[in-house]
C-alpha cells in the first residue's frame, strides 16, 4: 500500500470513523492524488474575496437576455 | 387508433382530453407493454395496479362529466423511485430504504398530479442516484432495450428504459452529473436537466444539494417543453428555487432557428470520442444548420477549473448524507457506490469552500466568453460507444473498470457544475444497436430556446420515433 493511501484510509478513519468498504474504494481514494494535482494547477488563479460569491446571483447575471 | 402505448405523452394528454382515448385504455396499454418487455429490461422496483386503475377511472370520469382538465390529464406515469409520495414505497434504489415510505409528496410530483397525471409505479435506478450505468445489486440491473447487455446510463436508469421501451409516457429523472441525459443518450428518449434552481427539489431524494436537478425523460421535446411548464417554478418549500418566471415552453418550439449561433467546443469534449460518435454528431449539425443556424468551433475557457472543482462538491455532499450509514452499514451498499463515497471523506473543508465560492465567478467568466460567440452548446451526450453492464461492473470487474466507468459522464459532468440548462435528443446509433445523444446546452433559464433547437431537430430527423427492436413494429 502506498504512503498516501495509507495516509488517507487513516485520516479519514480518524476524523469520521469510516473505514475503507472494499477495494475499489482503495483504489478511488489513490486517485485522489490526482485530485491534489489538479488543484495544484489552479494555485494562483483565486482573489481574495470581499464578498461571498454567489452562485445564484451568476445565474441571474447571465441568464437569457429578455426578448 | 393503433396502440395507445406508442403515443407520445402529449398526444396521450391531447387524446383523453379530446375523448378519443380513455385514461384506461392508455394504462392497461403501458402495462400490456410492461408485461411483455419488463422482464428483459427490469426497469420497475414496484408497481401500483389497483390505484392506478382507479385514477385512470376518475380521470375519465372528469371527462365525461366535462370537468376542468388540466394539460397532463388522465396520463400514466412512473417515475424514478425517489420522488416521495406520502405512504407509498420510495426504495431510492437502495437496499437501505427498501421499505421506506415517506410521509410528504414532492412538489413536482403534486404539480404532475394537479395537472391530470397519476403515477402507477416506481423505477429502477442507481443506488441513490450514484452511478451513470443502471447497475443495482439491489434490485437488478436495469437492461438497455436496444440491446440488453449494454448499459441504460444511469442513474435514472428505468427512467430512460421505460420510456424508450414505450410503456411509460413519461418519467421523472433526477441530474447531479448527468443522470437525465446520460440515459435519454443511451436509450434513445429525450432528457432535460434544468438550470440549476429552476425546479422544486422538495420531497426528492438529495444526493448533492448544490448539484441536484429534477427534469423529465420523454419521447419527444414537445412533452419536455410541456411537462416543464407543469413542475418549474418557486416552490415556497424548496427555497433554493428561482424566483425567475416560466414561460410557456411549448409555445417556444416554432421550429424556426434561423441565426441561431450553435457552438461546437473544440476542447474537452470530444477527446478519446469514437469516430462513429463524432460523425454522428456531424450529421445532426448539418441537419441544423439547414435549418438556418450558424455553426461555430471554439475553445471553451476554463474547462480544467471546472472539472477540479466540478469534482469535488457532489462527492463531499454526497458523502456527507451518507456518512452515518456509510459508519454502520457500508456493505448495504454496492461497492462501486460505497467505494466512490469513500474518498469524498479524505477531501480537506478548503477544498470544498474553493469549488463553491469559485462555481459564480467561473460562469461568470465562461457565460462573457461563451455566450458572446454563441447561443448554445452542441457536443456528444457520451462520447464513446455505449459499453456493457459487463465492462462497468466495478463491484466484479478488474482494476481500471472505474475508467471506463467514469468516462460514460465526461461529457455531462461540466454543465452540472455550470449550472446550465441541457438536453439530449438522440441523433443515430452506433455499431451496436445502440443510441447515441446529442446534448444541447444553453445560458442559465435558457430551457425555452434550448429545447427550440432539440425540437427543431427532431422536425427533420426520426431518431425518436424509432422503436428498440425488443418493442417490435
Amino acid at each position: 500500500m502506498s504512503t498516501f493511501l495509507a495516509q488517507t484510509e487513516a485520516m479519514i478513519a480518524t476524523w469520521h470513523g469510516i473505514a475503507a468498504p472494499n477495494d475499489p474504494g482503495r483504489r478511488l481514494a489513490a486517485e485522489l492524488a490526482g485530485t491534489i494535482a489538479a488543484f495544484e494547477k489552479l494555485r494562483g488563479t483565486l482573489v481574495f474575496e470581499d464578498e461571498p460569491a454567489s452562485f445564484e446571483a451568476a445565474l441571474q447575471a447571465t441568464k437569457e437576455p429578455a426578448p | 387508433m393503433s396502440n395507445p402505448a406508442d403515443l407520445s405523452m402529449t398526444e396521450a394528454a391531447d387524446a383523453v382530453r379530446a375523448g378519443e382515448v380513455t385514461s384506461v385504455a392508455l394504462l392497461e396499454a403501458c402495462w400490456r407493454r410492461m408485461d411483455a418487455v419488463n422482464p428483459t429490461v427490469n426497469a420497475t422496483i414496484w408497481t401500483d395496479r389497483e390505484g392506478a386503475m382507479a385514477a385512470a377511472q376518475a380521470a375519465d370520469e372528469a371527462v365525461r362529466k366535462r370537468a376542468k382538465l388540466g394539460v397532463l390529464h388522465g396520463v400514466p406515469m412512473m417515475h424514478k423511485d425517489m420522488y416521495y409520495q406520502a405512504g407509498k414505497l420510495s426504495t431510492c434504489g437502495s437496499a437501505l430504504r427498501r421499505d421506506w415510505r415517506p410521509t410528504v409528496t414532492a412538489t413536482v410530483i403534486e404539480r404532475l398530479a394537479a395537472a391530470g397525471a397519476y403515477t402507477f409505479g416506481g423505477l429502477n435506478m442507481a443506488e441513490f442516484a450514484q452511478n451513470p450505468t443502471g447497475h443495482n445489486k439491489t434490485f437488478g440491473d436495469c437492461h438497455n432495450p436496444w440491446n440488453p447487455p449494454y448499459i441504460t446510463g444511469g442513474s435514472s436508469s428505468g427512467s430512460g428504459a421505460s420510456v424508450a421501451a414505450r410503456f411509460n409516457y413519461m418519467a421523472l429523472g433526477s441530474d447531479t452529473g448527468g443522470s437525465i441525459r446520460l440515459p435519454a443518450s443511451a436509450n434513445g428518449v429525450s432528457g432535460l436537466k434544468p438550470t440549476q434552481t429552476r425546479v422544486s427539489r422538495y420531497g426528492v431524494m438529495p444526493l448533492s444539494f448544490t448539484h441536484d436537478n429534477v427534469g423529465p425523460l420523454t419521447r419527444t421535446v414537445r412533452d419536455c417543453a410541456r411537462v416543464m411548464s407543469v413542475i418549474a417554478g418557486h416552490d415556497p418549500r424548496d427555497p433554493t428555487s428561482a424566483r425567475e418566471p416560466v414561460p410557456d415552453y411549448e409555445a417556444a418550439l416554432t421550429g424556426d432557428i434561423r441565426g441561431v449561433r450553435i457552438g461546437v467546443p473544440l476542447n474537452v469534449f470530444f477527446d478519446g470520442a469514437d469516430p462513429q460518435v463524432t460523425a454522428t454528431i456531424e450529421a445532426a449539425l448539418l441537419v441544423m444548420k439547414a435549418r438556418g443556424a450558424v455553426v461555430t468551433r471554439l475553445t471553451l475557457p476554463l474547462m480544467d477549473a471546472v472539472a477540479a472543482y466540478g469534482g469535488i462538491v457532489s462527492r463531499v455532499e454526497a458523502a456527507t448524507i451518507h456518512a452515518e450509514w456509510m459508519r454502520s452499514d457500508p456493505q448495504a451498499y454496492g461497492a462501486h457506490i460505497s467505494g466512490r463515497m469513500y474518498p469524498g471523506y479524505a477531501i480537506p473543508a478548503p477544498y470544498y469552500v474553493e469549488s463553491l465560492s469559485r462555481r459564480g465567478p467561473i460562469l461568470r467568466a465562461f457565460a462573457a466568453e461563451v455566450f458572446a460567440q454563441v447561443d448554445v452548446l452542441v457536443t456528444p451526450t457520451i462520447r464513446t460507444c455505449l459499453p456493457t453492464l459487463a465492462e462497468t461492473d466495478i463491484d466484479h470487474g478488474p482494476p481500471g473498470t472505474e475508467t471506463k466507468f467514469m468516462a460514460v459522464s465526461a461529457n455531462t459532468r461540466p454543465f452540472n457544475y455550470l449550472g446550465l440548462p441541457a438536453i439530449s435528443v438522440p441523433c443515430g446509433f452506433d455499431p451496436h444497436g445502440c443510441p447515441i445523444g446529442l446534448q444541447i446546452a444553453g445560458r442559465p433559464f435558457a430551457e425555452a430556446r434550448v429545447m427550440r433547437v432539440a425540437d427543431a431537430y427532431q422536425r427533420d430527423t426520426d431518431f425518436h420515433t424509432k422503436r428498440s427492436p425488443l418493442v417490435g413494429d
